[in-house]
């Protein structure tokens, strides 16, 4: 019974993060029709920053923030010194088309990664660092009694979670959520409600780079900083969002979970070296049953 | 007053508008009729900026719209429902009336609260139905909703792109009538494109007959609904 509940708490505090990694992704592929392979690349120079600030005195929380921070900025840079300029008008016909226009923003993230690791490196060497948490990772006791979950994981659960309230309330309730909506859906509508399509699609790219950042956060503590450890998060929070639909929040959340229990109970009761195998066993059979994923609309795409 | 001068619009080396000239007096409906393929959807397009024009202008109160981006000209004040009961399927009737009002909803917040309740008088059905998702709405229920997101932006200039397209006579006829009501109280200028020659012209004051992207006729719209030669030749009945 502890063994399950330990795989439990740690697969929903796991999950917890892949959820924000497919946050972050879907933000972004909804908002400007882009898979961000380097959105893991600003989670983990935002953590670097907080990190460096931590070594150098300050408290968790203010690196925690101003990690965040830093998470907005890159987000809203990618956009607005990349992206948009690429959106432009093309000189060459085989450029403008819409295999093309999809294509160009893809290789130019996996760019903007391969910049962000090397500057990385430069900056603060390439040897892996340990990052603290704020609260324990041995198992909370109460009474003598050690619990099948550790305070860190009740820690993350809990901020995710209140991530995940905030987003939510952002998105139905807010008029810039409704607007950010309205843009992902229909951008000649919106274009036509007065709505700044340019701005919120930046604004996409910020939120997404929030979440990212966050997510770099909580699972550094568990996997030592180096520039390209956080690369695995993203395939592992990529395939959260297939499975639970590329174009769904609520999909990318759920998958984050799933993957995060499967991953944990087959750590726990198999062995670690199937989690691979288990994670791609998944995805075949959701792409074979869905292909669309879980809560993804149906919507045939056409290149 | 919108002046359209000259105006040149073309989709890759096809020209599809050809130096149209013409004016919409202020508060005055004036409709644009023609064949299919003559021009009258980009004609609206380009006043909204979503198509570029090549050569020529644009001008609406005192200054021109060429340039600006669609989201300016739309908070100038002018409106466009365009082809197809332009709405979002996966959004509430709430949420796409909402919508268009959401770049006022800081500065006139008391004024937009009306404007959404003035929608839903014009429209009662839409009331009736504004927790559903908009894709679950008929036809003309959709046409209604893509307008009142429109009205809501509290327009001084209404483009109205075929708003009778696919639907049933007497929805065309109580949909023409509204609108023809908001012109009359309101002093609104609407520009009503339409390839149902007959229902629009019996609204308007104005008629631009349009062929091939150039104008052929711009008359009082009784003179042109009179010229038996004009509609046989360009409107085909």
């Amino acid at each position: 019974m502890d063994q399950f509940l330990s795989a439990l708490f740690a697969g929903t505090s796991r999950g917890a993060i892949y959820a924000l990694v497919a946050l972050g992704l879907v933000l972004v592929w909804r908002g400007a029709g882009v898979i961000n392979f380097a959105q893991m690349g600003q989670a983990m120079f935002s953590t670097y920053v907080a990190s460096t600030l931590i070594m150098n005195g300050y408290s968790y929380w203010v690196a925690f923030f101003v990690a965040l921070v830093v998470g907005i900025i890159l987000g809203a840079a990618v956009d607005l010194i990349v992206m948009r300029p690429l959106s432009g008008k093309r000189s060459s016909a085989m450029l403008s088309s819409p295999a093309m226009r999809g294509t160009i923003p893809v290789i130019a993230s996996l760019g903007i990664l391969g910049i962000l690791q090397a500057v990385a490196g430069m900056i603060w060497a390439a040897e892996e660092r340990g990052f603290p948490t704020p609260v324990n990772t041995l198992g909370l006791s109460i009474n003598g009694n050690v619990m099948p979950f550790t305070p860190f994981d009740l820690f993350v659960i809990g901020i995710v979670l209140i991530t995940l309230a905030i987003t939510t309330i952002f998105f139905q309730r807010t008029g810039m959520g409704l607007a950010m909506r309205a843009s992902a859906l229909s951008p000649e509508v919106a274009k036509l409600s007065g709505i700044r399509t340019s701005s919120v699609r930046t604004l996409s790219w910020a939120i997404s780079g929030a979440a990212s950042s966050l997510a770099g956060l909580l699972v550094t503590p568990s996997a030592n900083l180096s520039p390209n450890t956080l690369d695995l998060i993203l395939i592992i929070g990529f395939t959260a969002t297939v499975i639970g639909g590329l174009d769904s929040l609520p999909g990318g959340v759920l998958g984050g979970f799933i993957l995060g229990l499967v991953i944990s109970f087959v750590n726990v009761y198999d062995s670690p070296s199937d989690v691979f195998l288990a994670i791609l066993a998944l995805l075949l059979l959701v792409l074979l049953v869905r292909p669309q994923g879980i809560l993804g609309s149906k919507e045939v795409r056409r290149v | 007053m919108l002046k359209v001068e000259n105006l040149v619009t073309e989709y890759g080396s096809v020209r599809a508008l050809d130096g149209i000239s013409f004016t919409a007096q202020a508060g005055k409906i004036t409709t644009v009729i023609g064949a299919n393929g003559a021009g009258k959807s980009t004609l609206l397009r380009t006043i909204s900026g979503l198509e570029r024009a090549k050569s020529g202008d644009i001008t609406w109160a005192d200054g021109t719209l060429i340039g600006k981006s669609t989201e300016a000209i739309v908070r100038s004040g002018i409106a466009h429902v365009p082809e197809g009961h332009a709405v979002i399927s996966q959004l509430t009737v709430a949420e796409n009336i909402a919508m268009g009002a959401l770049f006022r909803r800081r500065k006139h917040k008391n004024d937009v609260k009306l404007a959404i309740e003035e929608a839903y008088e014009l429209f009662p059905r839409l009331a009736e139905r504004n927790k559903q998702l908009a894709g679950s709405l008929s036809g003309g229920e959709r046409q209604m909703l893509a307008i009142s997101r429109a009205l809501v932006s509290r327009p001084k200039l209404l483009l109205l792109d075929e708003p009778s397209l696919g639907l049933a006579p007497l929805i065309v006829e109580q949909i023409i009538q509204t609108i023809d009501d908001l012109c009359r109280k309101s002093g609104l200028t609407v520009l009503l494109v339409e390839q149902n020659a007959n229902t629009a012209l019996a609204v308007a004051d104005y008629g631009v007959l349009l062929s091939l992207g150039k104008v052929v006729a711009n008359l009082p719209a009784a003179e042109l609904k009179a010229d038996a030669s004009l509609r046989a030749a360009y409107l085909g009945y």
